[in-house]
């Protein structure tokens, strides 16, 4: 049952992003985009990190994937005329040397993935030998709350320093010039 | 139990799918949209490694603090993207060659 | 009178020297408006009269004079130039002063009119200057200075008339012939040098004049030096076979000829001879004496067969001149000055006269607009009848040149003739052949001055017809003045008191020349007397052929043309040299033309070729390769050029494709 579930959830998430890469129409592609960030949360969930699986959907769902369909409404109407004059079809003939080189690098990442696995680092054997792995039925949330608050407490602080920054930044930029 | 190959292999093909809309897209939403996905495929690595390191919690950690810089990069990204439609009248990268000699 | 003796000698000569040459410069100052002669014959009655009182007279019979001052160094050896005064030196310029005086005064009457007369005072004062200066040389050096001035003087005169082609051949000719005879002088100049390390006159021959006793044992370069020398004189004074000049030089004024060439600048050569007697040694003298007997031989005959007056006296000169070197080559130098000083009075005195008769002869073509030769003996005849003064002074000159008693010429000629015997009869032999040559000589110099006379002056006037009263008559008295004066000077007393005996002339006294035979009595008495005796029979014969019209010989006889025709030494001379030269020059132009040009034109053609496939191999070879790199580097660059297309995809499409190739490699290594 958690093997199918998880296939299920991959196959979603390949077959969407697959769809969502070839799909001309980027309205759709969007929506497309929607449903693989879903499955990718899905993903996170089979890994034991409900905390990232749920910050996942918030921030992405709800605010990135939010963010991005509202520029594309709120951008030109020229903007999809221009889009729709490259191509008639549903879906477009996928450009072969992005495509080659893509599936290259998947060869080569795939291949030493499996090269690793058969070495896998001392950190993890070790690990799995004191069966000090995370288990479904820790809770990881309070552990997140005390870790951000302790250990990392540093990188925490500049993230949000940074993400406060990224966002007046960017506020700034999509300011428009004669408004001003 | 899912093993860690699994969700490296489908982290890696989610990667090539994000690298294959960054390279050929031509609409710089879907570039950004392409780099959502490279980042999403990070960031199960991030907790698939996650599992076997119960002590620090780096994985999860990391995947969060990813998803944040993901987000700002995203909203960076999207006023810049207003900019060069102001700029160029075009979101287009083919269209976009100052940089050619 | 005494106060005025008493500058200095050496001073009085060197004003001698210098008044002819401010006149000259003078009158080249003065140019076209000093054509009267005034300042050109003011100078030379003063050069005459400081030489005759304030020079001759001291020095004559006295002790030497010699002043000199350092001129320049070479090597260390100083040259010295100044005056050198002694019986020699004075005689010759006291000579030269008294022939040139009345040459001046005859040229005021024979040249007046002429456009160029300002040109002719300018020579004229300048060619005094030039042989005054010569005659007191104290060192070679200096002689060969001014001997070269006299050249110099006696071309420009020669070609007075430049306007008539046979003037400027004639003065081109003579300046040629005595370039040859300077550079004898100039090699002899310069073996002297070497070999005795002075040039000074006083040095080399001392008071005793004899030669500097530094040279004794070998000989072999005094001989060439003495050759050397004997070239120069030989060119300067007209001998065999450069004599072709004279003749020709004829083209100038005939009171040029009078002065210049007869009286005083050829006999510089034998001035020379004698300045540097002590220099000659057997071979040398001998030399001399038989180049002056053929000399005095083929000029005689030359003499002739000329019609022309003044060639008559030319080959007359050549041959009185070869007596002199003859008198030179026997040993008696002193004999040979005695008949240069009297051959000139006698000679210039020829020269006027014939230039009078000429004179008249040139007006009376001119009246007439005859096309006749006014030279030309064949045109006159009883001219004694309109120019008696004239005829007078030319009979007794040539009297004097005949040789006949009662002369200056008898005197000096019979020196030359019996020393010439006396010496033949010393060396016997073979060497007889010298003096019965002379005595021959003498016979048909006699012969041909008679012709000169009896043509010009007996028989009847060949345009008597033509002939108006009055219109043929005397010169006027600035021509006949001089010939007088001249005219007197050729009789005995000039230089004897007893006219038959030389020994007693005081001008012999003033040499003392110590001849290395003996003398023989018989022929002081038998020689004179054979000589008159034949200079008689000549004239006789003369009369006969030439008045009585009983000529003998036809005009084509092959010895008369060859007389007439001087020879054919011009003839011989222009294919050998003139025609030799211009063979020459010809086939050194083909030479030129064919062999140097063809293989210029050869190399520059090759030169061209080779430039041609230079520059193609350039343009092909190296500008090819320079551009095939260049034409790669451009291609290439413009195939990667599209790489950087500005696209940001695909640089990054690019930076993958590396990261995976780089990654690929680290997988297969």
């Amino acid at each position: 049952m958690e093997q199918f579930l998880f296939y299920a959830f991959a196959a979603m998430a390949i077959l969407s992003a697959l769809l969502l890469v070839s799909i001309r129409n980027t309205a759709r592609a969007l929506f497309l985009l929607f449903i693989v960030l879903f499955a990718m949360a899905g993903l996170y969930l089979f890994a034991l990190a409900d905390f990232v699986a749920i910050t996942q959907i918030l921030v992405y769902v709800g605010g990135v994937l939010i963010l991005l369909i509202f520029a594309f409404m709120l951008s030109n109407k020229e903007l999809l005329a221009d889009l729709q004059s490259t191509s008639q079809r549903f879906m477009s003939l996928p450009n072969w040397q992005s495509m080659s080189l893509s599936l290259a690098f998947l060869a080569v990442l795939v291949y030493s993935f499996i090269a690793w696995t058969k070495e896998a680092p001392e950190w993890m054997a070790r690990a799995q030998a004191d069966g000090s792995i995370l288990s479904p039925t820790d809770d990881n949330i309070q552990t997140l709350g005390l870790k951000f608050m302790t250990q990392y407490i540093l990188p925490f602080e500049i993230i949000s320093v940074f993400l406060m920054m990224a966002l007046i930044g960017a506020a700034h930029l999509s300011r428009r010039e004669g408004s001003r | 139990m899912i093993t860690l190959t699994h969700f490296l292999l489908v982290s890696a093909c989610i990667f090539c799918i994000g690298l294959y809309a960054v390279l050929a897209k031509r609409n710089a939403i879907m570039i950004l949209v392409g780099i959502e996905l490279m980042i999403n495929a990070s960031i199960l690595n991030f907790v698939a490694f996650s599992r076997y390191d119960k002590t620090n919690y780096g994985g999860q950690i990391f995947a969060l603090f990813a998803i944040v810089l993901a987000a700002a990069a995203v909203a960076v990204g999207l006023a810049i993207i207003l900019n060069v439609y102001r700029q160029f009248k075009t979101i287009n990268p083919q269209n976009i060659h100052e940089l050619k000699d | 009178m005494n106060g005025l003796l008493n500058i200095s000698p050496v001073y009085a000569s060197i004003l001698v020297v210098m008044l002819p040459f401010f006149g000259f410069l003078m009158q080249a100052v003065l140019g076209k408006k000093s054509n009267s002669g005034n300042i050109g014959l003011a100078t030379i009655i003063l050069s005459v009269c400081v030489s005759f009182f304030a020079v001759f007279l001291p020095v004559w019979n006295g002790a030497p004079l010699t002043e000199r001052m350092h001129w320049f160094t070479v090597g260390g050896k100083p040259f010295y130039v100044g005056v050198m005064l002694n019986n020699l030196t004075v005689l010759m310029q006291l000579i030269v002063g008294i022939i040139a005086l009345p040459v001046h005064i005859y040229s005021r009457a024979y040249m007046r009119n002429d456009p160029g007369i300002h040109r002719y005072w300018m020579f004229l004062s300048f060619f005094c200057f030039a042989m005054l200066g010569l005659t007191i040389s104290t060192s070679l050096l200096q002689l060969y200075v001014f001997w070269e001035l006299v050249g110099f003087a006696s071309y420009l005169l020669i070609g007075f008339w430049f306007t008539k082609e046979s003037a400027v051949q004639a003065n081109k000719k003579a300046f040629i012939i005595n370039r040859i005879g300077d550079i004898g002088f100039l090699i002899g100049i310069a073996l002297v040098y070497t070999h005795c390390g002075t040039v000074d006159l006083g040095e080399l021959f001392g008071p005793q004049g004899v030669f500097l006793p530094a040279v004794n044992a070998d000989g072999s370069w005094l001989t060439l030096a003495g050759l050397a020398f004997f070239l120069g004189a030989m060119a300067k004074s007209a001998q065999f076979p450069l004599h072709v000049w004279l003749p020709d030089a004829m083209e100038g004024p005939t009171s040029v000829s009078s002065l210049i060439h007869a009286a005083t600048m050829v006999a510089a050569g034998v001035f020379l001879l004698c300045t540097i007697f002590p220099l000659f040694n057997e071979t040398v003298l001998l030399t001399i004496a038989i180049i002056g007997c053929i000399t005095a031989l083929s000029a005689a005959i030359f003499a002739l067969g000329q019609y022309d007056i003044k060639k008559i006296l030319a080959f007359s000169t050549i041959s009185q001149l070869g007596f002199m070197m003859v008198g030179v080559g026997i040993g008696s130098w002193d004999t040979a000055m005695f008949h240069l000083a009297t051959h000139a009075f006698f000679k210039c005195l020829l020269f006027l006269a014939a230039g009078a008769v000429i004179h008249e002869m040139a007006h009376f073509k001119a009246t007439h607009q005859l096309d006749i030769d006014p030279q030309d003996l064949r045109n006159m005849g009883g001219l004694r009848r309109y120019l008696p003064t004239t005829f007078v002074c030319m009979t007794i000159a040539s009297l004097a040149l005949a040789g006949f008693p009662l002369t200056t010429g008898y005197l000096s000629k019979d020196s030359i003739v019996v020393q010439a015997f006396e010496w033949g009869f010393h060396l016997g032999g073979i060497y007889l052949l010298i003096p019965t040559t002379l005595a021959a000589v003498s016979l048909l110099t006699a012969f041909y001055i008679g012709r000169l006379l009896f043509k010009t002056f007996f028989g009847k006037f060949k345009f008597a017809e033509k002939l108006q009263k009055g219109e043929l008559h005397d010169a006027p008295i600035a021509m006949t003045g001089p010939m007088i004066f001249l005219a007197a000077c050729c009789l005995f007393p000039t230089c004897s008191f007893h006219p038959f005996d030389y020994h007693q002339s005081w001008l012999l006294g003033g040499f003392h020349v110590k001849t290395a035979f003996a003398a023989v009595a018989e022929m002081h008495s038998a020689v004179p007397l054979v000589l008159t005796l034949g200079a008689l029979a000549a004239w006789g014969v003369g009369w006969r052929w030439y008045v009585a019209k009983r000529y003998p010989l036809s005009k084509n006889n092959r010895w008369v043309r060859f007389a007439t025709r001087q020879g054919y030494f011009n003839e011989f001379y222009q294919l050998l040299f003139v025609k030799g030269t211009e063979q020459l020059s010809r086939g050194v132009y083909a030479f030129d033309h064919y062999v140097v040009d063809g293989l210029t034109r050869t190399f520059s053609a090759a030169t061209r070729r080779l430039s041609v496939a230079a520059h193609w191999f350039d343009r092909h070879m190296v500008d090819g390769l320079v551009n095939l790199i260049a034409g790669t580097t451009y291609y290439v660059g413009h195939l990667v050029r599209h790489v950087q297309n500005g696209q940001l995809q695909s640089y990054l499409g690019f930076a993958l494709t590396v990261v995976v190739l780089g990654i690929l490699y680290l997988i297969i290594k």
